[in-house]
């Protein structure tokens, strides 16, 4: 066993403590009634990317479930983003039509039009038209009674919304060091997306956990990733709820025939070591040449990952406290040849096969913590991102997450 | 759409009628239902020809792919999604020890892979 001293992360973060973890906070309603009321309905989450609604008119609605709501996000004339309630002011029918989790669409006059019975709102808002107004006799005030808004702010292409009333604290107050951290980070330059999605029956926390390691990449990813010899995770930094570390391997075997040609055609994998002289100076900062990428966590629910070349992000979104909607984006740059289409598609098969293997965990993580055979999980030093996530969760909710 | 290659390539063609799938779903579907003596003699066939194959695609723009091209560009997507299962998965048609695969969506699955569109959105 390694002793306080020689682990890193507990002497670097003496805060966090080093006793096993409750798992009651996985499977208890309790905990995820407090969650919802205090950390999602609270906090800024992640909704989406500029990219998504680009042109003026263009709009996304997306369900939020664990607070009940679906969030229109429309981009006005102004080139302003605004994000809305989808629920009409007239008798509270949704004003957009939805088809899933997630749905697009465009206006060109930027306006959205309910279709019960065609009230019309622009993008900030307010009531535009009403058919037959007259015929109300209440008095309507267009401003006053338009669609209810919510608070929407963008961090570096990063679209985020906060369902609070009044927010605790603006967006880039909530980021903190965190935004510094990836402000240099190309994102737009690497703008063809992959995008999977899942129901998975387990508590978010699990799926958040399982990709929040490296300890776990030589056993369940020696399928997939068969050459990594040993790992590390180095450069781990907490900014106030968030998180976030370096992945360096060792790596044991060459790639196989098929990755080598696609890494060879396309800089989209994470078989192969970064170019690092291409990363903004706080990724991977002595500049070491094994490393992989960057993983970090940004409180509550979403991950985002940089390398040169690439980037992906996962994102749990809770519906109830034991299922999840689970999002996967691998980010790589729009191919300019067949040649390079051919390496994206080999690199990008091979993450969605460990996305695979990641997400086979979880369901059993969470069939099993609800056995209530066991109490308490146990933490190793290079686990550190998971002992902060406790932490930040018992500050929010007020529920210990340590086992004393 | 026929499958017939372009010249040059003509001893890909018993591969072309199972193979040559412009989506990923497609091809997703197929190598789950092959056996993996299918899989290994469709790798061993055409991935030595990957090379000569993308060659000749890259005559064209990405996404003005001529019908004449795109079974041939279809073909090696199918050793994209086909290799890692005869390279590191033993020749088994399933990633093992996985979750289940049909639960996994995709939003550019049902894409023709050649025209390059993946979602910008959602």
């Amino acid at each position: 066993m390694t002793e306080i001293g020689k682990a890193r992360w507990a002497t670097k973060f003496p805060e966090l403590g080093t006793k096993p973890i409750a798992i009651e906070p996985l499977v208890s309603q309790d905990m995820f009634e407090r969650e919802r009321d205090e950390i999602f309905k609270k906090t800024w989450l992640k909704v989406g990317r500029v990219e998504e609604v680009a042109k003026v008119g263009d709009y996304k609605v997306k369900r939020i479930d664990v607070a009940n709501t679906s969030i229109i996000l429309m981009h006005g004339k102004d080139g302003r983003i605004r994000a809305f309630h989808n629920v009409c002011s007239h008798r509270a029918n949704k004003v957009v039509d939805e088809v899933g989790e997630e749905t697009f669409g465009n206006s060109r006059a930027a306006v959205m039009t309910c279709r019960f019975h065609g009230w019309v709102y622009d993008a900030e808002g307010d009531i535009v038209h009403i058919p037959q107004e007259e015929m109300f006799l209440s008095c309507i005030d267009k401003k006053e009674d338009g669609l209810a808004s919510v608070h929407c702010d963008v961090w570096n292409g990063f679209i985020f919304i906060n369902l609070a009333e009044i927010p605790k604290q603006g967006l880039k107050e909530y980021l903190k060091g965190y935004a510094n951290h990836f402000e240099a980070f190309p994102f737009d330059d690497h703008p063809y997306c992959y995008t999977y999605v899942t129901e998975l029956n387990c508590n978010w926390k699990i799926g958040v956990d399982a990709f929040a390691e490296a300890y776990h990449v030589q056993t369940i990813h020696a399928g997939t990733f068969p050459g990594v010899r040993s790992i590390e995770f180095n450069d781990v930094e907490l900014f106030g709820d968030h998180r976030t570390g370096g992945i360096y391997v060792d790596s044991g075997a060459p790639p196989s025939p098929a990755a080598a040609l696609a890494h060879k055609l396309a800089r989209a994998s994470l078989g192969e070591f970064a170019d690092t002289s291409l990363l903004p100076a706080t990724i991977n900062p002595q500049r070491r040449e094994n490393f992989v990428f960057e993983l970090s966590v940004m409180f509550p629910n979403f991950l985002l990952h940089v390398t040169d070349g690439l980037w992906f992000t996962h994102q749990f979104w809770p519906i109830s406290k034991d299922k999840t909607l689970w999002e996967g984006k691998y980010y790589v740059s729009k191919p300019s040849s067949y040649s390079m289409l051919w390496g994206l598609e080999h690199s990008q098969i091979l993450q969605r096969n460990a996305w695979l293997e990641d997400t086979a965990t979880m369901e059993a993580t969470h069939a099993a913590a609800e056995s209530g055979a066991k109490s308490k999980m146990f933490l190793q030093d290079e686990e550190v991102l998971l002992r902060h996530g406790y932490h930040v969760l018992a500050k929010y909710t007020g529920i210990p997450t340590e086992i004393e | 759409m026929s499958n017939t290659l372009p010249t040059g390539f003509e001893q890909l063609e018993p591969f072309a009628a199972d193979w040559a799938l412009a989506t990923q779903n497609e091809r997703s579907t197929k190598r789950r239902a092959a056996s993996p003596n299918e899989l290994k003699a469709f790798y061993n066939a055409v991935f030595p020809e990957v090379q000569r194959i993308l060659e000749a695609c890259d005559k064209f723009p990405v996404g003005s792919l001529p019908p004449s091209h795109q079974p041939l560009f279809n073909l090696s997507l199918s050793v994209a999604e086909v290799s890692p299962h005869v390279e590191n998965y033993g020749g088994s048609p399933d990633v093992p020890f996985a979750f289940e695969e049909t639960r996994f969506l995709s939003a550019h699955g049902d894409h023709a892979t050649w025209r390059s569109e993946p979602p910008s959105r959602g």
